[in-house]
């Protein structure tokens, strides 16, 4: 059975169909890199997984039970955790507390989301940051603590919304190295990202999505020699 | 390790603060024997206890309601008919007012839950007129603006003075404990990003609504005990300036701070007494110092405090105020 299944997922904004029909889906421990121009309904997708929208039609099903119209607290519960691309902390809290708000929110005693949030932070060099309040931090740090707290306890599939976006190069290897880490230990993974070269480094396989449909899912390689994929990406003439 | 952690030590030191400051009004008496200035805070711990609700609601969770005085309205008149009708005692009107509160707090809280700043003020705003109006015009039931007559429950003044003192003590011991545990950080997450803490796993609903139903309570108990003590009730008690005077204490006294409301309960309340000879100037007054300290000093004169010793606090970034 698969970790997650997408199944025929459909979303509309008004005339604009940002979803058409996507499926693929996942196996337990997977690292799939979700690629695809701009506005080709990566994060749309993101978004209905992670329960802040809901879809048309389609369903999505986490280890065979159906979670489509789950609110976002639920789906956190049970294992869908989610990035964002624009970062989203508690600016007004440390970096420490950013971390105990998950870690107890998912079921960790407050001692025992203290000493996991010490780990992470350990783990991910921010705990020279750690009593900052996150809205002090650098846009960066912001993000790294976001990742982070992803893995506050361990999900059974992260969402990572271009975790790579504008951040300094050795917070970007810091991440990919904690991603893979995590791989190696059987973490299911989705990573949205334009950072072509990272997915290629990073993802065994690939997904590429181009308005609101899914048009190649294989190795990442094939994906991107996909003459459909470079097609997409380019333009017709370049393919 | 639970006690170096920054959040707590933040916390414990508000804390410390406001016991001082509890413990400075307990001996007040020694020195203020004048019943008439006892009884003015008195009043300004009823003040105080608005405060503290209000701000677990602003502060702590980042909910700007605008019903704090029409709470203590509605538990003053819960102890109040309870007593005119029933000639129940304080001992069930009481609790009768916190549970009463309690409740319209927790049915208001489900029905502002998905509303946020000007439109959850304006929501909370409208009950809170809604809820005097009623009041003050169920004349045969209410007796309406006439008011109602609450028996007193002491004969001495100062035994009120610490009754008072006691249940706002009580109450702020309580909130240190529930603000240093996985609640407190909830509530703080809660205000500081609804939708990161949604998919963070808090439960938004839950949580939202448990402020609500608490910072009621409070101001009902707190509305019960002024009734009580002042052996009488009016729709007064809820107008939306009484409100005012409470956002007012809290901004002037520190929000989303432990000690902020109460010391900005007790010097707001006992200058405004010097000021009364002023008439409504002294509204004014109070006015423009919210607006100095919600543009220059966010985190109060609790902040400006911490500034003075040299202990720089947050910067005014990080200040906290509500939205």
């Amino acid at each position: 059975m698969p970790c997650l299944a997408i199944d025929h997922v459909s979303k509309s904004f008004g005339g604009l169909k940002a979803l058409d029909n996507a499926s693929f889906s996942l196996e337990a421990g997977e690292l799939v890199g979700l690629i695809g121009p701009n506005g080709s309904g990566k994060t749309t997708l993101l978004n209905i997984l992670s329960g802040h929208l809901s879809c048309d039609s389609g369903t999505v099903r986490l280890d065979g039970k159906p979670i489509t119209g789950l609110h976002p607290e639920a789906l956190a519960r049970r294992g869908v955790l989610r990035m964002f691309q624009l970062t989203r902390s508690f600016p007004r809290m440390s970096a420490f507390d950013n971390l105990l708000v998950t870690g107890c929110a998912l079921g960790l005693t407050l001692p025992g989301a203290e000493k996991r949030a010490l780990g992470l932070l350990e783990d991910l060099s921010l705990t020279r940051i750690m009593n900052l309040n996150a809205g002090q931090l650098s846009g960066g740090q912001q993000k790294l603590l976001e990742f982070g707290s992803c893995f506050m306890v361990p999900p059974r599939i992260a969402l990572l919304d271009e975790p790579f976006a504008a951040v300094h190069p050795t917070l970007k290897e810091i991440m990919s190295g904690f991603i893979r880490r995590r791989h190696a230990e059987g973490q299911t993974f989705i990573v949205v990202s334009h950072d072509l070269p990272v997915i290629v480094e990073l993802c065994p396989r690939s997904v590429c999505m181009n308005a609101g449909r899914v048009i190649a899912d294989e190795s990442t390689r094939a994906v991107l020699t996909d003459k459909v994929v470079i097609e997409a990406y380019l333009g017709e003439a370049a393919a | 390790m639970a006690s170096a952690h920054p959040i707590n030590r933040k916390l414990q030191t508000e804390f410390a603060a406001s016991l001082v400051l509890l413990a400075f009004v307990g001996v007040l008496p020694a020195f203020v024997t004048n019943a008439y200035w006892q009884g003015v805070v008195v009043v300004s711990m009823y003040f105080a206890m608005l405060a503290v609700a209000w701000n677990i609601l602003a502060g702590y969770t980042g909910q700007f309601s605008l019903a704090p005085a029409a709470f203590g309205m509605i538990g003053a008149y819960t102890t109040g008919l309870l007593s005119y009708y029933y000639g129940l005692t304080a001992i069930v009107g009481v609790p009768a007012a916190i549970v009463v509160a309690g409740v319209i707090g927790l049915v208001l809280g489900r029905i502002v839950l998905r509303l946020r700043g000007p439109y959850l003020a304006l929501t909370t705003l409208s009950f809170a007129e809604i809820m005097r109006l009623v009041i003050s015009n169920s004349i045969d039931f209410t007796r309406g603006d006439l008011g109602l007559n609450v028996p007193g429950i002491f004969d001495s003044r100062l035994a009120y003075y610490y009754m008072m003192l006691a249940v706002l003590l009580a109450i702020q011991v309580g909130l240190f404990y529930l603000l240093r545990s996985r609640a407190g950080l909830y509530l703080r997450a809660i205000r500081d990003d609804e939708i990161a803490a949604a998919s963070r796993g808090v439960l938004i609903v839950y949580w939202k609504t448990f402020a609500f139903t608490l910072s009621a309570a409070i101001c009902g108990l707190a509305g019960a005990l002024y009734g009580h003590f002042a052996q009488f009730v009016s729709p007064e008690l809820g107008l939306l300036s009484q409100t005012g005077v409470v956002i007012s204490m809290v901004v002037i006294g520190g929000l989303g701070t432990m000690v902020g409301p109460i010391g900005g309960a007790l010097l707001v309340y006992v200058l405004s007494e010097f000021l009364r000879d002023f008439g409504n100037y002294q509204l004014v007054v109070f006015a423009f110092l919210v607006i100095i300290f919600a543009r220059f000093f966010r985190e109060g004169l609790w902040g400006l405090l911490l500034a003075a010793f040299g202990r720089p606090g947050r910067p005014a970034a990080a200040a906290t105020a509500a939205e």
